[in-house]
């Protein structure tokens, strides 16, 4: 369905739910188109191609807000929408009063990023690299046995609102992904498993030579991993890991769950909560982003801000409906998930410090470099912040990377990490997150428990 | 649905080419739910959603298309793609199509789908009212309740022709004590493929109780040690570990590309001989069953492994090629926007012939597990990390102190073998599993069994 079809379908729909008798009420249209291809044994295994669209509605009727989505566009859909919705709004009996908005100033808000660089990606080209890349991962070491993932995959879409108080917000955004993960056989018959990603808007941009040294770096450096003693180690957080750590815990920075007693920084904006080398901010418009956002899911304009601001609390994450129970403005962190709408994080961008991650190796002295961290979905208490994770990495010795480590775990809580690190890199990553991406660098932590194999 | 002649027309332009299998996947999804925090309705959607995936086979080279728009020159134009970008040897057939084969895997009396959602908000308000006035330190309650029904059709060029319907319930309760600056919970989620009398009869208040009851248990308890210990895992949920440490790794998405573990180990004995284990689709109304697979197979009761001999793997119709098998009845996608793949069902390990009792008195240190996270596996490494909710320690044969705050890890194809006592309190747990065709709805179980030793994952020395 092209985007014109569906904005007509919208307005009527728009026009209809005020008829209907909601208060106000807004349609949102997400389409995408995707394309990915998978490699395996010397062949394109796989190819995956589609377009799919979800229209959700949502109408304000006595301060309660009701939702309805459906893929279907067509008149019968609207008795649905329309039906359903006024049903939601009926049994719910939410205390704090929620919003459809439009600022007078912004009424039509437009940003289009799709690139001309998106058309560079087909089936040839990602078919061509992604073989292309195989061969050189196993030629890599003669220990690589197979690449397992190998998949190149690339999407684009528009995003619409319209509503009745006269919102008409379009934004479209597009990407591309590699990611390769291969096995290799360590010298005791052990198995080993590493991969790599890579995003980007331009197939060109890719650099294979870089991807490699560091795919290299991640599998081969396991050869020869074992578990070590459990004890207390300084702990020097590798860039990638930091970044799963850090957004496992997240919710605790916006405001509905703080809101709702489900985050300690609940009425702890202000206070000291990290150690003062430590800052977070967001950049919706970060220049080094692939993705910009200048305004939210709710119509309102995006800013640049500190959220941890040398270690202090600066600011929650706001939309229109916590930042009025709060009395204050929203933030820009209105963002649709599914079809109901919530804070979410655009670009966030740890300040670097001025150390290598070599440098922050050598403070440390004695220690342990974690590299991966598995079981993030469970392994963790996100509100109590209480987290026990396997994970891998390296020993830290006479402050150098040593050998490899594998079967532990570290325990710990979010909120000590936070006031204990001691160093900030200057090796920043950037992985996709919330509606943007995270940029970060290593961190050193003064103290956290590992638990190995004591018989290491 | 589609017709007949609109389907053969998709897959006549899908064998176009060099393709040696086609096969057409439509499917509509109702859903419906609410959600409450402390009394208070929160939460209440409703979705209707439907999309049509094509996928195209030439031997291991597969190609798969899909759209949410289900009309019939779009659908052509995606398999006129797919068709083009297959790489087979030689064009296939088509067979006949046959006979309409309608399923379901459940007895239900009340069709959730047709449940106010008014009712089902007094329904957890019953919980909320509960837990809020149950005791000081019980400071949030939150309600959820979720009813989909989703007709799957699937149709192939070998003359499949499938229609299967699956109705579940989800429901969920989590309960938050709080004490100075420490949060724990408390939570039950059952699921089911039965009626809405499921819940009807579902004994809320007792199982709100045993949430609120965990939640404060934990909020006072200390951190778990670190070190590796013996291990008793209680019956239900227990069975996660079962699923991370094994299921996965007998799938064909692993063993099918020798990325597995237990590749080539038919026959062999790769757990403790205490246990066997089954993964049985065809359980009547429990939450991972299904009468007919993505495939259009029927679904099946599978032994895996007889006394620790290694009897079976999950396998689907790619898997099958690259494994020189034939499928088990077990693909499974989580909706049209996936290819279907092996994946688990009803996965548990089966009822063995100790009391629980007896082995906590059997046991003189260790760690006792009553409530189970989720977990994760690499199945090629063997490396399964999973979080436990609620523990006590055992000291001297006899359960002691709660501790909270643990992760058990190791390596699947060890903890298997260190299985050494298996309880006769068999019982099954609803979940969520989540792999390469997305996430789809599983049953874990198992009864109390006891691993000798390992890797405790938690803060104290």
């Amino acid at each position: 369905m092209d985007i014109k079809t569906a904005e007509r379908f919208m307005e009527k729909l728009v026009k209809a739910g005020m008829e209907y008798g909601f208060e106000e009420c807004e349609a949102s249209f997400a389409q995408n188109g995707s394309m990915s291809i998978d490699i395996l044994k010397g062949e394109v295994s796989s190819y995956e191609n589609s377009a799919t669209s979800t229209l959700s509605f949502r109408g304000l009727k006595n301060g309660q807000m009701g939702y309805c989505s459906t893929n279907i566009l067509d008149d019968s859909s609207i008795d649905f929408l329309l039906k359903s919705a006024m049903e939601n709004c009926e049994v719910m009996n939410d205390k704090d009063p929620q919003f459809i908005y439009c600022d007078e100033n912004n009424k039509d808000l437009y940003f289009s990023q799709i690139t001309d660089a998106y058309a560079k990606n087909t089936y040839k080209s990602f078919s061509e690299l992604g073989l292309k890349l195989e061969k050189a991962i196993l030629a890599l070491d003669s220990r690589i046995d197979a690449v397992d993932n190998l998949s190149i995959a690339c999407s684009r879409g528009p995003f619409l609102i319209i509503n009745s108080k006269g919102l008409h917000s379009y934004r479209d955004t597009d990407g591309m992904s590699i990611y390769a993960g291969a096995r290799a056989t360590d010298s005791d018959g052990s198995v080993k498993t590493g991969g790599h990603y890579w995003i980007g808007n331009d197939i060109d941009s890719f650099d294979m030579d870089k991807f490699l040294a560091r795919f290299k770096e991640i599998l081969i450096g396991k050869m020869g991993a074992k578990s070590c003693k459990s004890g207390q180690y300084k702990t020097v957080i590798k860039s990638e890991a930091f970044q799963q750590f850090f957004m496992a815990f997240f919710s605790n920075f916006l405001a509905t769950p703080m809101q709702r007693g489900l985050s300690l920084l609940a009425d702890r904006e202000g206070e000291v909560i990290a150690s003062d080398i430590f800052t977070v901010r967001e950049e919706p418009m970060y220049d080094k982003a692939l993705t910009k956002i200048p305004f939210d899911d709710e119509g309102v304009l995006t800013t640049d801000k500190a959220i941890i601001d040398k270690g202090v609390f600066a600011t929650a994450l706001y939309d229109l409906r916590s930042a009025y129970k709060a009395g204050k403005k929203s933030t820009g962190n209105g963002f649709r998930g599914g079809s109901s709408v919530s804070e979410g994080p655009t670009n966030l961008i740890v300040e670097p410090g001025n150390k290598s991650f070599d440098e922050l190796c050598q403070e440390a002295g004695e220690g342990i470099i974690l590299t991966d961290l598995s079981g993030l979905h469970a392994g963790l208490n996100a509100i109590s912040g209480d987290f026990s994770l396997l994970c891998e990495g390296y020993l830290i010795e006479n402050g150098k990377q040593g050998r490899p480590v594998e079967q532990i775990t570290v325990a710990g809580n979010f909120y000590e990490v936070l006031k204990a690190i001691e160093a900030v890199g200057n090796d920043i990553i950037n992985l996709p997150s919330g509606e943007g991406e995270f940029f970060t660098p290593s961190v050193l932590v003064s103290s956290l428990a590992i638990s190995g194999d004591d018989e290491e | 649905m589609f017709n007949d002649s609109d389907v053969q027309r998709i897959l006549e332009q899908a064998m176009s080419t060099t393709a040696d299998f086609a096969e057409v996947f439509q499917e509509v999804t109702e859903s419906k739910s609410v959600g409450l925090l402390n009394g208070e309705v929160i939460r209440a959607s409703t979705g209707f959603d439907s999309g049509t995936g094509i996928r195209l086979l030439a031997g291991t080279n597969s190609v798969y298309v899909y759209s949410s728009d289900n009309d019939i020159e779009v659908l052509l134009k995606l398999a006129k793609e797919a068709a083009a970008a297959i790489k087979g040897n030689e064009k296939g057939k088509i067979e006949a199509l046959k006979e309409l084969c309608s399923t379901t895997k459940a007895t239900v009396q009340i069709d959730p789908m047709t449940v106010a959602k008014s009712d089902m908000v007094d329904f957890l308000r019953k919980s909320s009212d509960f837990a809020l006035n149950y005791d000081p330190l019980i400071t949030q309650v939150a309600g959820g309740l979720a009813s989909t029904c989703r007709t799957a059709r699937v149709i192939n060029t070998r003359g499949v022709n499938t229609e299967d319907t699956t109705r579940r319930i989800r429901l969920s309760v989590e309960t938050i004590a709080t004490k100075d600056n420490e949060k724990q919970s408390g939570r039950v989620a059952p699921g089911t493929m039965r009626g809405y009398e499921f819940i009807n009869e579902y004994p809320i208040i007792d199982k709100t109780k045993e949430a609120c009851d965990t939640a404060i248990r934990m909020v006072n308890a200390g951190y778990a040690p670190s070190a590796k210990m013996p291990v008793i895992l209680c019956n239900g949920f227990g069975g996660v570990i079962f699923h991370e440490a094994c299921g996965h790794a007998l799938e064909a998405t692993a063993v099918g590309i020798k990325a597995s573990y237990f590749n080539d180990k038919l026959g062999e004995q790769i757990a403790s001989s205490v246990v066997s284990a089954r993964d049985n689709a065809r359980i009547d109304g429990e939450w991972g069953s299904y009468a007919t697979d993505d495939e259009g197979n029927t679904s099946s009761d599978l032994l895996l492994i007889e006394n620790g001999i290694l009897k079976n793997y999950l396998v689907d119709e790619l898997g099958a090629r690259r494994m020189n098998c034939k499928p088990t009845g077990c693909a499974r996608r989580q909706d049209y926007s996936y290819a279907p793949t092996s994946r688990m069902s009803n996965t548990y390990i089966c009822k063995g012939e100790s009391d629980p009792k007896d082995i906590i008195a059997a046991t003189e240190y260790g760690l006792y597990c009553t409530n189970m996270g989720g977990g994760s596996v690499d199945t090629s490494t063997g490396d399964f990390n999973f979080a436990v909710n609620e523990a006590y320690m055992i000291r001297n044969g006899k359960i002691a102190e709660p501790v909270r705050g643990a992760t058990l890890i190791g390596k699947g194809q060890e903890i298997l073998k260190n299985i050494d006592m298996v309880g006769n309190d068999l019982e099954l747990a609803a979940g969520m599993c989540g792999s390469v065709s997305g996430g789809v709805p599983v049953t874990v179980g198992q009864p109390t069994i006891r691993v000798s030793s390992i890797l405790v994952g938690g803060r104290e020395s």
